[in-house]
């Protein structure tokens, strides 16, 4: 199909874990071959997803054992990028027994337990169950689409359902400190915090302007006052992730300097409560939040990941209208966010040195 | 300007070289909403040994200067430059690699404004020794943060082994040390060298109007005055074709051991068409034998040898031209051993004839589903560029490029005394 991609991909979005097959075609009027390869795309894409190559009614036993090792190989591979792994770490720490804590790909101790017949039977009644959104972008119509959906996909009938909200994570009383120790030159110093909004909430765009202005951009707080006035780290970003309502932090910093940086993001949340920003940081941020969506048009994959973020959250918003909010947002709105952004957990990973 | 026609890519890109040598091309993409423009300069980490612009003496610089110097452009006396950007919506971002230094920016409106930041700032050095020394900070904890890096150690132990004298091998941020050696006066003389508009290209891509643009650029650059410029005189140091060395082995915490090994390639020595077909060249027939839909993959990944992180490439520049194969495996001695066994095989039975037109015709396929994205245009017109081709005009060379081609390719470059690997794993308990 002249060099089509196809992949598949599984992620955490608030408490959902979603699953995301995709396929990608260039447009009929470069080749010069019959035939449409769109509709070509989209019987690979439902039979892919909907009638697996099967043996005895179950998976192929060894497709099964090796996606098990595959699985398990990438699990283990967090660790290899310290700066993803104190990422994970610190969201596992931060939520205690709660789903949000886990992996997208689930768990290790998990994948022993899983075999051909029963892996097939937890995928067909997951066929059943799931909420589906299918999305086609290009040069192309609804009518057209419908119909090869109709013949590609083999599903149950049924109702659209929609996606349940996640569930809060329980207030803290006290910060909790987590150091880790693993053989490293550089510290990784991550933060959690809850922020008591959601995505699609009335509060959501006064919390993106929180978040531009605190850590999201080199304009942000977080870099200016760590990297560029400090010198003190590479990175150091805020980034929020509004369909669970957490903002994490994160930062590569010397390891002799954690109390330093600690300090100094400490006292960029303040500033934040305190509202110690001006109109033309304000005016910065929402220049390149609204710039972000704009940008969104030009790219197939981000819009479709645009409009479900929105459905996720059960609501149905343009960029446009998002654009509006964000514009219509008062520093007030942005002080009133930060009252409600709570430090949780502070994750440090670092160095063997002076282990007892 | 000129005017230049690809129908068989639906593309049209307008050029011009303005008085003072800077090369500028625009490639409009109606209906876009995003704008990205480039301006990139030929000096990367490669460039280390030259004689600096107004003097006649050779200068050996510093390692990591190229870089250091992308991070200190961001600095103006009158505050950075993120926030001139910002102010009108605009991502900006830089890198430096082996051979050039690129400064860009992303932004959905505003093209005139964030276009003329791009230009001034990136001509406008402002280096203090306080705030130079500052910069120190930063940079030392980005060759940190690259250290815990498992791919980029393996990546950069790799070249390392490969190559004896030429600069390739110089970790593009350099050492700490090295960067704590960097000056404002050393930074000045690179600049002066390397970043007159005759030694620099622009290129943007996006929905704009190439006519007006172009009126920009070129009213902003003749507002501006710079010397005569012209080439700049770099030393060569001379490259045996021997390795190294054969093996390097670094420890580091990871959960399966990553090796890397590839070929060192004759050089190239000269841009053009040569450079460009012997790229194609290579990595077409890369793909074709060690592709996801090769046999040998298949096998590799049946025998838990591989992962869905197996990758190849071809690097070709100024002085070098090597190839990367590798990933993440159990057994690194097992893997080179077999995926070496099997290109030398090939070597002497041939490509198959049926694989390679297959391989190429995905390869024209993804060459065009990639100029859906202005990010991936933009860093390969450069790169094609700077190697003396034309990006637009690729898919007509990989369709001129034979299986006969790719044999001649592989007897060439698999060659087992030009073979050398990295292997990254955690230290033995």
């Amino acid at each position: 199909m002249y060099g089509a991609g196809f992949g598949f991909n599984i992620f955490k979005r608030g408490d959902h874990q979603v699953v995301q097959f995709r396929i990608d075609v260039i447009n009929d009027r470069f080749v010069s071959a019959s035939g449409s390869l769109l509709e070509e795309a989209m019987m690979f894409l439902g039979e892919t997803v909907t009638a697996p190559a099967l043996e005895n009614g179950a998976f192929r036993r060894d497709y099964v054992e090796a996606e098990k090792t595959t699985v398990l190989k990438r699990l283990e591979a967090i660790i290899n990028d310290k700066i993803r792994y104190a990422a994970e770490r610190c969201v596992e720490e931060m939520c205690g027994d709660d789903v949000y804590r886990l992996n997208a790909l689930g768990q290790k101790d998990d994948l022993p337990g899983i075999g051909a017949a029963s892996l097939y039977q937890r995928y067909d009644e997951w066929l059943q169950e799931a909420v589906w959104d299918l999305y086609v972008a290009g040069d192309t119509t609804l009518e057209e689409v419908a119909e090869l959906a109709s013949q590609a996909f083999r599903l149950p009938p049924g109702e659209p359902a929609n996606y349940s909200p996640p569930a809060p994570l329980p207030p803290r009383e006290e910060v909790r400190t987590v150091t880790e120790r693993l053989d490293v030159r550089q510290g990784k110093l991550n933060m959690g915090l809850t922020t008591g909004c959601l995505y699609g909430s009335e509060g959501y765009p006064a919390l993106l302007l929180y978040n531009g202005l605190l850590g999201a951009y080199p304009h942000s707080k977080l870099f200016v006052n760590v990297r560029e006035k400090a010198s003190l780290a590479y990175y150091a970003s805020s980034r929020l992730d509004g369909h669970k309502g957490i903002l994490t932090i994160q930062s590569g910093i010397d390891i002799q300097n954690y109390e330093k940086a600690l300090g100094i993001i400490r006292a960029q949340l303040e500033a934040m409560r305190r509202g110690d920003f001006s109109r033309e940081d304000i005016a910065k941020t929402k220049a390149m939040l609204i710039n972000q969506l704009r940008e969104l048009n030009d790219s197939a994959l981000e819009r479709i990941g645009f409009d479900f973020s929105a459905a996720l959250a059960g609501r149905t918003m343009g960029s446009e209208e998002m654009i509006r909010a964000i514009e219509a947002v008062t520093p007030e709105e942005i002080v009133a966010a930060a009252q409600n952004v709570r430090l949780d957990t502070i994750y440090f990973l670092r160095d063997l040195k002076g282990e007892s | 300007m000129e005017k230049l026609d690809y129908p068989k890519m639906q593309e049209t890109l307008y050029f011009e070289k303005l008085e003072n040598g800077l090369e500028v091309f625009l490639l409009p993409k109606p209906g876009f909403s995003k704008t990205y423009a480039t301006f990139a300069a030929r000096f990367g980490s490669i460039d280390h040994r030259f004689i600096p612009a107004g003097s006649a003496e050779e200068r050996i610089v510093p390692d990591g200067i190229a870089h250091f110097l992308e991070h200190k452009m961001f600095e103006e006396p009158d505050g950075d430059v993120f926030s001139r950007f910002a102010a009108h919506g605009a991502s900006a971002n830089a890198y430096t690699s082996f051979d050039r230094t690129v400064y860009l920016f992303s932004a959905a409106g505003h093209v005139a404004e964030n276009l003329r930041t791009l230009l001034d700032f990136v001509q406008n050095p402002y280096f203090t020794d306080e705030n130079v020394e500052k910069e120190k900070g930063i940079i030392i904890q980005e060759i940190e943060m690259y250290r815990d890096n498992p791919d980029w150690r393996v990546y950069f132990g790799l070249i390392e082994s490969l190559y004896q004298r030429h600069p390739v091998h110089i970790d593009i941020a350099g050492t700490s040390e090295s960067v704590r050696s960097i000056t404002k006066e050393l930074l000045y003389e690179c600049y002066r060298t390397f970043y007159h508009p005759s030694n620099m290209m622009l290129f943007a891509v996006g929905g704009f109007e190439p006519e007006a643009i172009m009126e920009l650029v070129r009213a902003n650059q003749s507002a501006k005055s710079f010397g005569p410029g012209g080439p700049v005189t770099r030393i060569k140091e001379p490259e045996p074709m021997e390795v190294r060395r054969r093996r390097l082995e670094t420890h580091l915490p990871v959960s399966l051991p990553k090796c890397l090994f590839g070929f060192k390639d004759e050089p190239v020595e000269r841009p053009g068409d040569e450079a460009v077909r012997r790229e194609l060249t290579t990595k077409l027939m890369l793909e074709a034998l060690l592709g996801p839909s090769s046999d040998l993959y298949q096998e590799l990944y049946n025998d838990n040898l591989i992962s869905d992180n197996f990758s190849f490439e071809y690097q070709l520049g100024p002085g070098y031209a090597f190839s990367v194969i590798g990933g993440e495996t159990r057994d690194p001695g097992e893997l080179e051993r077999r995926v070496c066994e099997h290109l030398y095989r090939a070597a002497e039975r041939g490509v198959d004839a049926q694989v390679f037109e297959r391989t190429r015709k995905k390869r024209i396929g993804s060459l065009l589903r990639m100029l859906n994205s202005p990010e991936a245009i933009a860093s390969e017109f450069i790169s094609f560029r700077f190697k003396g081709g034309d990006l637009l005009k690729a898919v007509e060379i990989l369709e001129s490029i034979g299986p006969a081609d790719a044999e001649k390719r592989l007897r060439e470059h698999a060659r087992a005394d030009r073979l050398a690997v990295s292997v990254v794993r955690s230290k033995p308990a």
